[in-house]
């Protein structure tokens, strides 16, 4: 490998990248017990129940945690970048990256919406940015 | 595959043992010859058929390897079984995936190695307690000035740092400065654990297994690693352990415990029960962790100065709790008669404790 690593879809995961593809966003949700999750896995983490769907999430979130990386695990990224965890208002929580500001002024608690970025003409990833309707809120 | 001979048949000849002593082999196989990655491999270098083996790199490496080597043991599948391996550098600086080397679909497109995935954790427990980037910086200072002066240590030699050196060191990952993190080398390492019938009868003086937990959140990187999931991870492992031991933590007269960066150690002094949360960072300042403080901490230099050899980083911190408890450690803590060992991971989500005291 020389460049930035590719998700490959697999079963479980191919519609949350067809709807990125489509920019959306749709996050695992249980059928039986409705608790929404992330990654997606075989059966609910919370009820073991096999019966999910995958659901629109309105992008909306709040950065639980991030680093700003100077050094990449290789060749492919552009640094620095924020390497971020965001809880989604709607339930779940992604790993990511918050884009379209400087990587220094994401903060812990800073509000963010999901935006796009295409990575391949098939692969395109679920990117935040400040989400300057909300404001920040921490 | 020579670093793994070297270490297998080092712990052998330390405790005055033959191979053909050995029935069990909880250790790596990365060939050639044998077949690589199956344990029972080593059945034809050991020169007998093997009464227990071991297939998977955790479970041939430190606390997590001690433990089931000594359920083994003490269940009878086996009298005495080596645990251990080796770590070669296989792999260049190539977007390779975190940890086992499975691609993690939803972890490598974002870049989130170990040093990054575990500077997510040390980033909220500084936002939500304060602790600060010279805290950090002063753990980093005292565990490599540990390696600065142990000819052993891979880092022998450089230094000795301040922690004012640490801060000036370049940025790796918020709030991880270069000499925040771990080194990484090639090595192997291995121990031996039999019945203490046995022990007795060989040269050293026994070390004994005192008590042990383990401890899994989940599996290691598919998922982020969340304070409010894994912040403590260790704390019930640790419960477990001293109850075991019959000890409390201010017993353990020195730690042997996994510095892949400087704040695990300051995450780890709180999930031991050495402090309450969030006090890990002025607690470690205060020189806690000096070999001569209250708390010392990986006198050898650790993972940020002796060595991190892979998996087997696990077991080079057995290798020195043991040597402690023996008296022979080139930094030894003055009467050091309880040691606590752990193998973990912020990040890597697991935690596995021993504790280890002189057999009496």
């Amino acid at each position: 490998m020389t460049g930035r690593p590719v998700p490959v879809p697999g079963a479980l995961t191919g519609p949350f990248w067809a709807a990125a593809l489509r920019g959306e966003l749709v996050i695992p949700q249980c059928r039986a017990c409705g608790v929404r999750f992330f990654v997606p896995e075989p059966a609910c983490p919370s009820c073991l129940s096999q019966a999910w769907d995958y659901e629109p999430s309105s992008g909306r979130g709040t950065v639980y945690s991030v680093t700003v990386v100077h050094r990449a695990p290789g060749p492919g990224f552009d640094t620095p970048f924020a390497l971020a965890i965001v809880d989604l208002d709607d339930g779940a929580t992604l790993l990511t990256h918050v884009i379209g500001c400087d990587p220094a002024e994401v903060e812990i608690g800073m509000r963010v919406r999901v935006e796009f970025s295409k990575l391949t003409a098939d692969i395109v990833l679920p990117c935040f940015i400040r989400d300057i309707r909300d404001g920040e809120s921490s | 595959m020579d670093l793994a001979m070297e270490a297998v048949e080092g712990a052998a000849k330390d405790a005055g043992l033959r191979l053909a002593d050995v029935d069990g082999a909880q250790l790596d196989w990365p060939g050639p010859g044998g077949v690589p990655g199956e344990g029972s491999s080593w059945a034809r270098m050991f020169g007998r058929d093997l009464r227990w083996a071991s297939d998977s790199f955790m479970d041939n490496s430190g606390v997590r390897g001690l433990l089931k080597a000594a359920s083994a043991v003490t269940a009878g599948y086996a009298d005495t079984v080596i645990v251990g391996g080796c770590r070669m550098v296989t792999r260049g600086p190539d977007n390779s995936p975190v940890g086992a080397g499975v691609p993690l679909e939803f972890c490598d497109v974002w870049g989130a190695y170990v040093v990054a995935q575990f500077a997510l954790v040390a980033a909220r427990h500084m936002h939500e307690y304060g602790t600060t980037p010279r805290q950090l910086a002063e753990v980093a200072a005292v565990i490599r000035n540990n390696g600065s002066t142990n000819p052993e240590a891979m880092m022998y030699g450089r230094g000795p740092y301040t922690a004012d050196d640490v801060l000036a060191s370049r940025m790796v990952a918020t709030p991880f400065h270069l000499l925040d993190c771990c080194i990484v080398g090639e090595g192997g390492a291995a121990f031996v654990v039999t019945t203490e019938e046995r022990a007795r009868d060989l040269p050293h003086p026994p070390i004994a297994v005192l008590g042990g937990a383990m401890e899994y959140h989940q599996a290691a990187y598919a998922n982020p690693p969340l304070y409010r999931e894994v912040g403590q991870i260790g704390r019930a492992a640790a419960i477990r352990a001293y109850a075991m031991a019959g000890i409390e933590p201010g017993d353990v007269d020195v730690f042997s415990i996994y510095d892949p960066n400087s704040f695990e150690i300051i995450r780890q002094l709180e999930a031991l029960g050495l402090c309450a949360e969030g006090e890990g960072g002025p607690l470690a300042e205060s020189g806690a962790i000096a070999v001569d403080g209250a708390h010392p901490v990986n006198p050898d230099g650790g993972c940020l100065s002796y060595s991190w050899n892979g998996t087997q980083q696990m077991t080079l911190k057995v290798v020195e709790a043991v040597r402690q408890l023996r008296g022979s450690a080139v930094h030894q803590v003055a009467d050091a008669e309880v040691a606590a060992v752990a193998s973990a991971g912020s990040g890597a989500q697991h935690y596995e404790l021993a504790v280890l005291g002189r057999s009496r």
